[in-house]
């Protein structure tokens, strides 16, 4: 069943400053319930922005954006912060892992903030760990592991939280292909079997490679979107 | 919550070397502190003893113009009889009456003032332990007429042996002078040495004798009680009864000690506050470099949903395990070494010479009430939360978007 869980109207970011640059210029966008979406571009096209925006990292300039139906333009910076715990996973470039947390932790950290009980978080942890192929790390800290694996880690607590949709910004730029191709495999059979919804930012040909819909940014305006 | 508590606690450990670098900074500073405070309680504690035990007592009654004029006149009437029903109280020890006769002492080689106090060895001994202060000589033995205890240090500047004569010379009753020879029976040495200089001892009937006075008849009672908090309360409840007396507690006999018994205590904080402020810049410090340093890891944790309060308890929690660990630390090290300077006493040695001058003891035994543990204490908790707030505030500013970005 298709639901939209992503729209954006008339979507701007402008910085000012010497020049006035448009990073974000106008954006319409409608991202459905379930899709494998990567948003490409040259650098400094806008990708990371657009994404910070429907993450709820950054506020527009002009325009709205509503997850599920929830406007996030004018919600107050401790709402926001509430509002990513409940329904926005997050894996970054370079990993971001908690360093002194263990796979483990890292990954029931947010359940801890979302007030899970124990049982429910030890079970999810397990489960989740297992299907990005670390259970034999679960207690190794990000110090202690290959970048593929922490990002795998990233993949499982970015799932943790139950969200309506994960947001990876680049997440293999820092990888080998053997990682990049593991990763991939995992999100695509995420999306395949739980029906989560994956939105990349990316220049990798690999991931767009992977993607069911590809939204090309030139200059912060939306030049493509291709559905395969 | 405990989960925040648990990242704190293993953060402050992963720069192991600049956190141990802050808590030995804090343990030792505290150690200096409090270490300090304890050497001037000791210092002021066996001052405060001192001064009670060998000079003041706990209280002394006098006629009331005699402390102004200091004249034999102003001697009490039936002193023995005050002297017996001070006595009568539970609380007292002893007391010694005495007769205080400003005199001119005139040896071969010099004469100066001198300030001749009439005793009955036996009170002295028990109100003032003369007779622990005698170095050479005896207490009042071995020389029938007139014999006199002078200190070691008179001895020196007029000239004076064991069995040396000085004519002592004073006003009696009637206004006349009379000069009177005294035989050195004993020298001794009280640790004062402003005492030291003017003070000597003679008996108290030879003086009553000289001046003109009956053997009731003194200008001094000197009571020594078994409680130092006590002694302001019974003197005052004897000053009620006997108004036309002057009672006064050790603290108003000599005022300057009151002052230094107070000003130290204040003294000992501010020394122990400039420590713990230099200290917390360098808490803030160390904490700005680890809040800085771990930009984007705090900027991932908003992104990922912790919200502010939680970060910035966060970052209190870990500047207050950085302190809490280093001062109570410090504390400790501070405690037993004042135990152990406190029962070993520390020679001050050549400094001590000049201490003893304005009567300190030239050996100091530290030692810090409970009360000012307590203090410090909570002196180093509100150190810990100031240090705690500005680095806390500091993560908070974070933009998470770009905070991520950041490589």
């Amino acid at each position: 069943m298709e639901q939209l869980v992503i729209e954006t109207k008339n979507l701007s970011k402008i910085y000012e400053g010497a020049v006035e640059v448009r990073a974000v210029d106008n954006v319409d966008l409608q991202i459905q319930n379930g899709e494998f979406t990567a948003i490409v571009g040259p650098s400094g096209s806008g990708k990371t922005t657009l994404l910070n925006m429907i993450g709820g990292l950054d506020r527009p300039t002009s325009g709205s954006i509503r997850v599920n139906g929830v406007e996030l333009s004018g919600m107050r910076e401790n709402e926001l912060i509430d509002f990513r715990l409940r329904h926005i996973g997050f894996v970054f470039q370079s990993y971001n892992l908690i360093p002194v947390l263990t796979a483990r932790e890292n990954t029931e950290f947010i359940m801890l903030m979302q007030n899970v009980d124990k049982a429910l978080r030890n079970e999810r942890v397990e489960k989740l760990l297992s299907e990005v192929g670390l259970s034999d790390k679960m207690d190794s800290r990000p110090s202690q592991l290959s970048g593929g694996q922490q990002q795998r880690v990233a993949v499982a607590r970015a799932l943790a939280s139950k969200p309506d949709f994960v947001l990876a910004d680049e997440p293999t730029a820092n990888l080998d292909s053997k990682s990049t191709a593991n990763l991939l495999d995992i999100m695509a059979r995420l999306n395949r079997d739980e029906g989560t919804t994956f939105i990349f930012s990316t220049h990798d040909q690999r991931v767009i490679d992977r993607a069911r819909r590809v939204i090309t940014l030139v200059d912060g305006k939306i030049v493509s979107d291709e559905q395969r | 919550m405990n989960q925040i508590t648990k990242i704190a606690w293993r953060n402050i450990w992963r720069n192991r070397v600049r956190s141990l670098v802050v808590i030995i900074a804090l343990a030792l500073g505290l150690w200096a502190g409090t270490f300090t405070s304890g050497f001037y309680e000791g210092m002021m504690k066996q001052k405060v003893d001192d001064v009670i035990q060998s000079e003041l007592s706990h209280f002394q009654v006098h006629d009331t113009a005699f402390r102004d004029e200091l004249i034999v006149t102003h001697f009490m009437e039936d002193a023995t009889e005050i002297q017996r029903s001070i006595e009568q109280n539970s609380n007292v020890i002893s007391t010694s009456g005495r007769v205080i006769a400003t005199s001119m002492m005139a040896s071969a080689n010099k004469t100066g003032g001198v300030k001749l106090i009439g005793i009955d060895p036996e009170e002295e001994k028990r109100t003032t332990q003369l007779d622990q202060k005698l170095q050479e000589g005896a207490y009042f033995e071995g020389i029938k007429r007139n014999p006199i205890l002078v200190s070691r240090k008179m001895a020196e500047e007029y000239k004076l042996k064991l069995r040396s004569k000085v004519v002592m010379t004073f006003q009696d009753l009637n206004g006349e002078i009379v000069a009177s020879s005294f035989r050195v029976v004993g020298l001794y040495s009280s640790g004062n040495g402003m005492l030291d200089e003017v003070n000597a001892y003679a008996r108290r009937s030879d003086l009553q004798g000289l001046i003109g006075l009956a053997p009731e008849q003194y200008h001094q009672v000197a009571v020594l009680i078994d409680d130092h908090q006590l002694a302001e309360s019974i003197a005052g409840s004897y000053q009620e009864q006997h108004p036309h007396l002057e009672v006064l507690p050790w603290l108003d006999l000599a005022p300057g000690m009151r002052y230094m018994v107070e000003a130290s205590g204040t003294f000992a904080y501010i020394i122990v506050a400039i420590i713990l402020i230099a200290l917390l810049f360098s808490v803030v410090n160390t904490m700005l470099m680890a809040v800085l340093e771990r930009t984007r890891e705090i900027g991932m944790l908003m992104a990922v949903g912790m919200n502010k309060s939680k970060v910035f308890f966060m970052i209190m929690l870990e500047t207050l395990f950085l302190s809490l660990i280093g001062g109570p630390v410090g504390l400790l090290i501070a405690f037993g070494f004042i135990r152990y300077t406190g029962s070993q006493g520390i020679d001050l040695g050549a400094i001590g010479e000049s201490y003893a001058e304005m009567g300190f003891s030239a050996v100091v035994y530290p030692q810090l009430g409970l009360s000012s543990y307590i203090s410090i204490t909570l002196m180093v908790l509100v150190m810990a939360i100031l240090a705690a707030i500005y680095p806390a505030r500091k993560a908070l500013k974070l933009n998470p978007a770009e905070a991520v970005r950041k490589i």
